[in-house]
């Protein structure tokens, strides 16, 4: 197996309205700007992997095919990936899995996604029916009737979380791990909410959307896109003589996806086994024994804050039914062990699905290489129950 | 006449509009993606016709292992190397196998519905869980009426079409011993309770100061609010009158397309009411101090219709733009 290195990054601004433009130009943005980071031509390119979540919000089938010329890959290998929340994840694996195979040289990831064009003209507001779009997600014969939502389907996991841990992910705690996100967007100049300083009490007073979740807890729908440039080892060193920009080399990738159904030899409603164990796949292969001590940067997807804290402790950062000692023991907290979703995360950068976890991991190749830091994790969750899990270890040359 | 799968009043007219941003023009199109369907229900179909037909419900029970899954997705065990399964009844009554949500917000088929829950019952008999959605016949849904191990029961909707909407759950605790234990219990025969406007106590002189105190504030916001480019677009093409009582006095509420005005009196035929004994939750909602949604679920806050949730959320929305805008 060859190895893997992200050469080259970029993000459209995360916006909520893109007025101005189609998910056309968003993805040829983003791309132009990720290839011109590289120092790389369109002819460089071997082919790309598309990360777009859902046909509707693009109202199309096949939302990918113009965009092969639009990305100036005409004639090339092109493969979409759609997986949920985490398709952007799923999108890299994909791509570190043809490289290594040797398959290709480079590899253009591009994750793009315009949601709120969608509109419900009862209510005249978008968000309930970019939420209805997402509801045609749930299971088709016996659960989107009633209801289903991404947000009512993760606080299930979150309310058994709960049950299981009730002196966990207090209310208290929860705020002020989503007042310190809106803190760190303010230093991502793409982010939605850039400027949308909140305190913990503002969070605390925020209207409940779903129980038990507020509105400042929860992530954003954005539109927007990302891209990452990938290439296999020699490529990679080649690529970075010419840039002298550090390769960021994948070590580790890992994912698994749970049942969505619960009950006895199914899902365990109150743990996210998808996100541990593939964060105990990428350590494997990454040679990481204690996440903690070994990884100085996390972009997690937080899709609800309660779900980012969780998955922290599913991915060994903290022990389950202490994940409010990530804030309590300053561990993320500014100056803490473990800088954690430096981006502003989904709630604060934005969740444009299929690129949200290539920002994701842009901003961790940034922080790798404007900090000096080693080593970073990537994660992505998707689906319902957050049924599937993705985690990347990403190191600096 | 008959239901439409499309409901005609989600059904937009053909329509466009050009927006400006940064002073080039940006066409907005009214359009929707539809596709049809005669959809067959393959080998679900005896789950629910056993629904529709004889209220009953059924579980695939895998012949190798015994373990009965519910609702019977699979006709082949797929941990037991596909072994057969035989379609068996299970019960009507079971427990939460977790603390379920409660939306408040939901997508724009569900608005009329909230608050409702939605959660997994592990039915008598089953190894499984069915999602289910839960309701209390007890008012407003609020966090805490259905806990893990809540015992529910199943009830058929009157109208069954073959559906898994065909069947909701209620708390055991707030039925008679003899609906828990009859099988195929119906909606109608529950006993829920009308929504009853809440009295209020009588007016004080220091009530009676407190509301001009907070009538003349709330007048003051509204018409800050209206000013305010982003709150404007959160009520843009939205008219309601609204009556708002409370101790010490009425106000009226007006929504009309992007402007909010409050003023003291009273109105014939409003849309709908809010019942809310100091009116400074009202303020502090406005003034993003606080939450009308919060307001309601701890009942310090009335409306007569749920399906107002939604001009609740665009108040809501209109205090958070403007709380915003302050800070950029």
């Amino acid at each position: 197996m060859r190895r893997v290195g992200i050469v080259g990054a970029a993000v459209t601004p995360f916006k909520a309205r893109w007025y101005e433009k189609t998910y056309y130009e968003l993805a040829q943005m983003a791309t132009a700007a990720a290839l011109e980071d590289a120092g790389l031509a369109t002819g460089d390119v071997d082919g790309v992997v598309y990360a777009i979540y859902n046909d509707i919000f693009q109202r199309a089938a096949i939302p990918e095919h113009p965009l092969q010329a639009i990305t100036g890959l005409s004639n090339k290998f092109g493969v979409r990936v759609s997986n949920g929340g985490a398709t952007g994840a799923y999108a890299m694996s994909v791509a570190h899995a043809y490289l290594a195979a040797g398959r290709f040289k480079t590899l253009l990831v591009l994750g793009v996604e315009k949601a709120t064009d969608c509109f419900d003209f009862q209510s005249m507001s978008a968000t309930p029916e970019v939420i209805k779009t997402i509801g045609w997600s749930g299971d088709t014969f016996f659960e989107q009737k009633l209801g289903w939502t991404a947000s009512d389907s993760y606080a299930e996991v979150v309310l058994a979380y709960m049950d299981q841990h009730p002196d966990d992910l207090k209310p208290e705690v929860t705020a002020r791990l989503a007042a310190l996100l809106s803190q760190q967007a303010r230093d991502n100049e793409f982010a939605q909410r850039r400027f949308d300083q909140v305190t913990p009490e503002e969070v605390l007073n925020s209207r409940i959307v779903v129980y038990p979740f507020k509105e400042l807890e929860i992530c954003v729908y954005s539109e927007g896109a990302a891209a990452v440039i990938m290439a296999e080892e020699q490529t990679a060193r080649a690529i970075a003589r010419n840039t002298g920009q550090p390769v960021i080399w994948v070590t580790g990738v890992g994912e698994a996806n749970e049942p969505s159904y619960a009950g006895k030899g199914h899902k365990v409603m109150h743990r996210i086994y998808s996100h541990h164990l593939a964060a105990m796949r990428a350590y494997e292969m990454a040679g990481i024994r204690h996440p903690l001590e070994a990884i100085d940067v996390a972009e997690v997807h937080d899709a609800f804050v309660q779900q980012l804290q969780i998955t922290m402790a599913e991915m060994g950062f903290v022990p389950l039914g202490r994940a409010d000692s990530l804030v309590e023991d300053g561990i993320v907290t500014p100056g803490g062990r473990l800088l954690l979703n430096p981006s502003g995360g989904l709630l604060y950068c934005g969740h444009a699905v299929g690129a949200s976890n290539i920002m994701s991991a842009w901003s961790a190749r940034r922080e790798l290489v404007r900090r000096g830091l080693r080593r970073a994790l990537v994660h992505g969750t998707g689906s319902t129950v957050a049924q599937y899990g993705v985690v990347l270890i990403l190191e600096r040359d | 006449m008959a239901d439409k799968i499309i409901p005609p009043e989600a059904i937009p007219e053909v329509g466009s509009e050009v927006i400006r941003v940064d002073g080039q023009p940006y066409l907005l199109v009214n359009d929707a993606m539809y596709t049809f369907y005669r959809r067959t229900m393959g080998e679900f179909s005896p789950f629910f016709l056993a629904l529709r037909d004889d209220k009953r419900i059924l579980g695939a029970r895998c012949r190798r292992c015994g373990l009965v899954r519910v609702p019977p997705f699979v006709t082949r065990c797929p941990d037991c190397q596909f072994a057969p399964t035989d379609l068996v009844e299970v019960g009507d009554v079971g427990q939460l196998i977790s603390t379920p949500p409660v939306t408040y917000f939901a997508n724009s088929l569900f608005q009329e519905q909230v608050p409702f829950g939605r959660g997994r019952v592990l039915l008598h008999g089953a190894d499984t869980a069915l999602s289910v959605n839960l309701y209390t016949t007890r008012g407003i849904l609020v966090p805490g009426i259905f806990r893990k191990g809540t015992e529910v029961k199943v009830v058929f909707r009157r109208e069954r079409r073959g559906e898994i909407t065909d069947i909701f759950c209620v708390p055991a605790h707030e039925l008679t011993p003899d609906q828990v234990q009859r099988r195929g219990l119906e909606e109608t025969e529950l006993d829920w309770e009308r929504g009853q406007e809440p009295p209020l106590p009588a007016a004080t002189e220091a009530a009676k100061e407190r509301f001009a105190q907070v009538a003349r504030e709330l007048t003051a916001l509204a018409r800050e609010l209206s000013a305010h480019p982003r709150a404007r677009r959160d009520i843009a093409g939205w008219w309601r009158t609204v009556l708002v009582k409370t101790t010490g006095g009425t106000l009226v509420m007006r929504i009309a397309d992007g402007d909010l005005t409050i003023e003291e009196g009273s109105v014939q035929a409003p849309d709908f009411v809010m019942v809310v004994a100091d009116p400074g939750v009202l303020l502090d909602a406005l003034a993003y101090r606080g939450s009308l949604t919060q307001a309601i679920m701890t009942n310090k806050l009335w409306i007569s219709k749920n399906v107002e949730f939604n001009t609740i959320f665009k108040l809501e929305r209109m205090a958070r733009s403007l709380a915003r805008s302050r800070k950029a």
